[in-house]
This record gives structure tokens, sequence and C-alpha cells, in this order.
């Protein structure tokens, strides 16, 4: 027996595997199918962790194409590359918001169901950033409304020749860590974050966090790179304003 | 429109502005400055520690972004999640099925 199964040609074996993977597969008749996927969709989400079936990363496009085909395999691969960053990105724009969860869940349920809109056109990073933060967005619209925070007051004035306002401008680049400690210094960066508008923050996390281009931040917005650059530039201004003032300095 | 007011104040020989500067920080920051406004930019950092300041404090700002809450998918949550896509698929293919019942009799 163990000889027999050692002659399986290889390719068979990936045929059996994929087969056992598609949510429609084929051959089979409607009137085995319950059963069938069942036991499949179980094991496809259970049989990830097992030793020999670890494949090489297949390309985007291949894996597009395969769920595009109701291929459950295919989202078990993009939910396996992507979704622990796609957690840092919306748990980061939603805050301590617990709805990051429900989040996850929705973009790759939506991933399964929309593939076929997905036209290559972008990375599929991109998309699954762009279903992401929309995702996000929408649950902070739907959610309590915060109260905006006028950028203005925390943003450098200047005097009419150009000069800063209010002079000299204090360097706390180095007091910062001398009287906060890290966490605390995390905690004053976050609060400042949640007070950015939900586009500002999604452009901040993308970019000084997740370290996305402008070009891939702007496909994933739907905004124009200018408009990026312009709004990443406000928003750390902003969060520099902050902290000034947070070590009672001028944010001018 | 930095490049105009550069060039603009490079024309009647005037310094460049703090504020033409911090409108520029980004760009500096980023390594995107071309060489002329490069130079220009450092040329003022030389003679204005107010803006030495301002740009040491905005870099700080933006070194300290990544390590806000880099939060790791717990495990519970995973579990969630391939739970709730199987249970969708589920239901998705048996909505096929009845579709494909009713649709062959």
């Amino acid at each position: 027996m163990r000889l027999k199964k050692e002659i399986v040609p290889a390719e068979k074996e990936k045929e059996k595997i994929m087969s056992a993977t598609q949510i429609f597969p084929a051959s089979s008749s409607p009137a085995s199918m319950p059963r069938r996927m069942r036991r499949d969709t179980d094991q496809t989400f259970a049989s990830r962790s097992l030793p020999g079936r670890r494949k090489p990363t297949p390309s985007d496009a291949h894996i597009i194409e395969r769920l595009k085909m109701g291929d459950e395999a295919a989202l078990e691969t993009i939910f396996n590359l992507h979704s622990g960053k796609l957690y840092s990105v919306a748990h980061r724009i939603l805050g301590e918001a617990a709805d990051t969860e429900e989040v996850i869940q929705d973009v790759f349920w939506t991933v399964y169901r929309k593939a076929k809109t997905f036209k290559g056109e972008s990375q599929l990073s991109t998309w699954l950033y762009r279903l992401t933060v929309n995702a996000a967005l929408g649950r902070l619209r739907r959610g309590k409304k915060k109260r905006e925070v006028e950028y203005e007051e925390y943003l450098p004035k200047f005097q009419e020749d150009g000069h800063h306002l209010v002079r000299p401008v204090v360097d706390w680049s180095d007091t910062l860590d001398e009287k906060y400690a890290r966490q605390e210094v995390h905690g004053i960066l976050r609060k400042a974050l949640d007070e950015l508008k939900p586009i500002d923050r999604s452009v901040v996390v993308l970019s000084d966090m997740e370290g996305l281009a402008d070009k891939e931040i702007a496909a994933a917005l739907s905004l124009t790179v200018s408009a990026v650059k312009t709004r990443l530039h406000r928003a750390r201004l902003f969060l520099r304003g902050k902290l000034a003032v947070q070590l009672g300095h001028s944010a001018t | 429109m930095h490049m105009a007011k550069l060039k603009r104040a490079q024309q009647s020989r005037a310094n460049v502005s703090c504020k033409t500067i911090t409108d520029l920080i980004w760009k500096y920051v980023s390594n995107r400055l071309g060489p002329t406004l490069k130079r220009e930019f450092e040329k003022h950092l030389r003679i204005c520690p107010d803006c030495v300041n301002f740009l040491n404090t905005y870099k700080k700002t933006v070194s300290l972004a990544p390590s806000i809450s880099a939060s790791t998918i717990p495990v519970k949550v995973r579990a969630n999640a391939r739970a709730f896509l199987r249970r969708k698929i589920r239901r998705l293919a048996a909505l096929f099925l009845f579709f494909l019942s009713s649709v062959t009799g």
C-alpha cells in the first residue's frame, strides 16, 4: 500500500488536490455536491498547515484566475498571504474599534464574490488595500460621529515675510524620548492619529506605516497622487503639532 | 508651484522663506527634491536654526508612525474569519444547488 501511494504521479496528486478544493467541481453531479462540498470546504481551510502541502507562492494572476473559477483554495492562499497585513491596516484606521474582525471577514468575502470584477489593472494587493480601507471607512461613517478637530490650530503659521510666527522653534525631538516612555509616546500619537479625518488617517497608515508608494495609495483610495501628497504632508504637520503641544511648545 | 516660488525667490536674490521650506519638507525627507532645490533647501537650513529644529521634529514625527499599534492578527480572529468564509461559501453553494435543481426540474 505504501509503495502504491508513493508512485502516484505528482500531476495526478495535484489534480486531486485541485478538484477537492473547488467549490463547483466540473465533474460533480448535483446530487453528490452538497456532501462533497461540506467535506471539501472543511478540508481546504483545515489542510493549510499539513506538512508537504506547501507550494511555492503562485503569481497574483494565477491565484485570481483560480478564484474566478470559484476555487476555494485560491481564497485560502490570498487569506494566508494578506490577512495579517490587512488586519493591521484596518486596525490602525479603526483605532480601538472592535470592528476590525468584521472588516476582515467582509473583505475576504467580497474578494471571493467579486473576484470576477478584478480586471488586473492594478496589483492584487492594491485591490485588497482598497477593499479594506473602504470597509473600514464605511464602518466609521456608520458609527458614532467624532467631533472634527480643526487642523489649523496645529499647523505651522508664518509671518508675512515668511518666517515662523512663533520663534524660536524648539527642537523637541530628543526631549520626547526623555520625557515619555515609548508606550506613552505611542499613546499620544495614536490619539492624535484618531483625530485625523478618516481619509487622511488612511493616507498616513498606508504611507508611513505600511510603506506603500504614493501611486499605490492613490489607487487604493481613489485619489490623485497629488491629493495623496497634500493630505499626507498636512496630516504629518498636524501630528507634529499635536506632539509639540503635548510637550508644552507651540505647534507653530 | 514650489518651483515657481523658488525661482521667484532666486530671481529677487531673496532668501527662500521658512514657509517655502516647510512646504517642501516632505519632499526633502523622502529625497525627492531635485539638485537645485535641494541645494537651496540646505542653504536655507545653514542660516535658519528654526527650520533645522522644525525639520528635526517633522522627521521625528514621521519616524514614530510605523511603531503605532502594529497589531498582528489574533489567532482567534483568523479562525473566526475562516469559519465565516466557510459558512458563507457553503450557503452560496447550497443556493447554487437550489437554483440548479429548480432549473433542471
